[in-house]
C-alpha cells in the first residue's frame, strides 16, 4: 500500500502523472456530460423531467469542480482546465460528448444509465484512495449520484414498457453502447508528461493506468470495473427486453457472467486517448464562446472552496 | 396525472401543502417532488397525494362553524377572576389570537 499522497510538493513525476490522469478522467466526464444535459433545459418532455435533469447537470458540474479543484494542487487552474484548454487534451469518454438528436429523450435516459452505473463503480473504487482529498470528496458525490441512477432506471423501465418508447431506447442502445465501452479505456498521459511521445493522438500509456492502482489512488483496475459494469448493465438491459448491438456473451454455459469486449466493438474515437468526435469540438467552441467573446483572461469564482 | 405535494421541514411537524407535480405514477411523483419541492427549502419529508384522492368541502357547501352565535365556545367570552380558572387566564392571549385568525365571516 502506498503512502498518503497528500502533499503535492512531495509527489514525484510518476505520482503526479497518475494523479492528473485519474482526475482528468473523472472531472472531464462530469463536466462534459453536464454540458450536454444542459441542452435539455426547457426542452425535456415535462417541466418535472426538465428540472430533474437540470438538477443532475448541476450535480455533475459540482462534482467536476471538486475534481478540478484537486488538480489545482498540482498547478492546474480552472482557466487552464476548461476555458483555455486544448480541446484535444480533454480525457472524457466519447459517450458523454455525443450530441442529442432533437427530442431524443430515450438517448438522454439511457446515456445517463450507462454512465451512472460506471460512475457508481468508480466512486466505490475511490472510497479508500491514498489521496485524502479524493477519499474525502467521494462520499459527498456518491449520495447525489444515487438519485441520478434511480432517475435513469425509473425512466428506462417506463420507456421500455412498450411501443415507441422501447423502439427509441433500442435505437439509442445501438448507437450508444459501443461508446460506453470507452468509459473503461486507458488514458493517454496528460500534456506535459512524457513529452517525448508528442505524436497526435498521444500514445496510450498503460503504465499510467497501472500506476493509478499501484499507488492506491483507486483500488480497482479499468478491466475489473469494466467487467463489473457489464455484469450489471447487460442483464438489466436484457431484462427490459432490449437487444445488445454487439454479442460478447460467452456461450460456454458458465454460471459466471462473461462478456468479452473486443477491439472491433469499440468506436474509433475513444476520448481517453485524446481522439474525439467532431461534435466535441463544436461543443467546446460553444461553452468557451462567451469567455472568448468577452476577452476574459481568468474565470469568475463565486465560492472560495468548492464544497 | 397531478400529485399534490406536502412538505415537512422537521420531524414531528405537520406536512404542509407546497405545490404539485405531474407524474405518471407514485414513484415518479416522489422522485420529481424531491427535486421540485425538497431541494431549496429545509425538508425532512415529503408526501405526494393523487389530486383526485383528496376530498374537498368548501364554504359554498357548508357554513363552517354554523350560522348562529356560538361565542360561548370561546374562553374570551367569559369573565374570570383568575382564581377560579387560572388556566383560562394563562391561555387568554392565545385564544384571542386564534379568534382573530378565524375571521368574522
Amino acid at each position: 500500500m502506498a503512502a498518503s499522497l497528500e502533499n503535492p510538493d512531495e509527489l514525484d513525476e510518476r505520482e503526479r502523472t497518475a494523479l492528473k490522469t485519474l482526475l482528468k478522467r473523472l472531472a472531464d466526464d462530469e463536466f462534459v456530460l453536464a454540458e450536454r444535459y444542459t441542452e435539455w433545459q426547457v426542452r425535456a418532455p415535462s417541466l418535472e423531467s426538465d428540472l430533474a435533469l437540470a438538477n443532475n447537470a448541476q450535480d455533475e458540474l459540482g462534482h467536476a469542480r471538486l475534481w478540478y479543484d484537486v488538480l489545482g494542487d498540482v498547478g492546474l487552474e480552472e482557466r487552464d482546465l476548461v476555458y483555455e484548454r486544448d480541446p484535444g487534451d480533454f480525457r472524457h469518454s466519447t459517450l458523454v460528448e455525443l450530441p442529442f438528436e432533437e427530442g431524443d429523450w430515450a438517448d438522454a435516459v439511457l446515456r445517463s444509465y450507462l454512465y451512472d452505473v460506471a460512475e457508481d463503480l468508480r466512486l466505490e473504487a475511490l472510497v479508500d484512495s491514498t489521496h485524502p482529498k479524493i477519499a474525502d470528496r467521494v462520499g459527498k458525490i456518491r449520495s447525489e449520484e444515487e438519485y441520478h441512477l434511480e432517475h435513469a432506471q425509473n425512466w428506462l423501465e417506463r420507456l421500455a414498457d412498450g411501443g415507441e418508447g422501447r423502439e427509441r431506447l433500442q435505437d439509442a442502445l445501438d448507437r450508444l453502447f459501443p461508446y460506453a465501452f470507452t468509459l473503461f479505456e486507458p488514458c493517454a498521459p496528460p500534456r506535459g508528461a512524457n513529452e517525448a511521445s508528442g505524436d497526435e493522438p498521444r500514445a496510450v500509456d498503460p503504465d499510467v493506468e497501472d500506476d493509478i492502482v499501484d499507488l492506491g489512488l483507486r483500488d480497482a483496475t479499468l478491466e475489473e470495473m469494466g467487467e463489473e459494469w457489464l455484469s450489471i448493465v447487460v442483464p438489466y438491459l436484457e431484462s427490459l427486453d432490449l437487444e445488445l448491438p454487439v454479442d460478447g456473451r460467452a456461450d460456454d454455459g458458465a454460471d459466471e457472467f462473461e462478456f468479452e469486449v473486443t477491439e472491433a466493438m469499440l468506436p474509433e474515437e475513444r476520448g481517453r486517448d485524446g481522439t474525439h468526435t467532431d461534435a466535441w469540438f463544436d461543443l467546446y467552441d460553444e461553452f468557451t464562446h462567451t469567455y472568448r467573446e468577452l476577452e476574459r483572461t481568468e474565470t469568475t469564482r463565486i465560492m472560495d472552496k468548492p464544497e | 396525472m397531478i400529485w399534490e405535494v406536502f412538505r415537512q421541514e422537521k420531524t414531528g411537524q405537520y406536512h404542509t401543502h407546497c405545490g404539485n407535480v405531474h407524474a405518471s405514477d407514485r414513484e415518479m411523483a416522489k422522485q420529481f417532488a424531491a427535486i421540485q419541492h425538497g431541494r431549496r427549502k429545509p425538508t425532512n419529508s415529503l408526501w405526494v397525494v393523487p389530486r383526485e384522492e383528496i376530498g374537498e368541502i368548501d364554504s359554498e357547501d357548508v357554513a363552517f362553524g354554523g350560522t348562529t352565535d356560538k361565542s360561548y365556545r370561546w374562553a374570551t367570552a367569559y369573565n374570570t377572576t383568575g382564581r377560579d380558572a387560572s388556566e383560562v387566564v394563562e391561555s387568554e392571549d392565545e385564544q384571542a389570537t386564534a379568534e382573530r385568525q378565524r375571521g368574522d365571516d
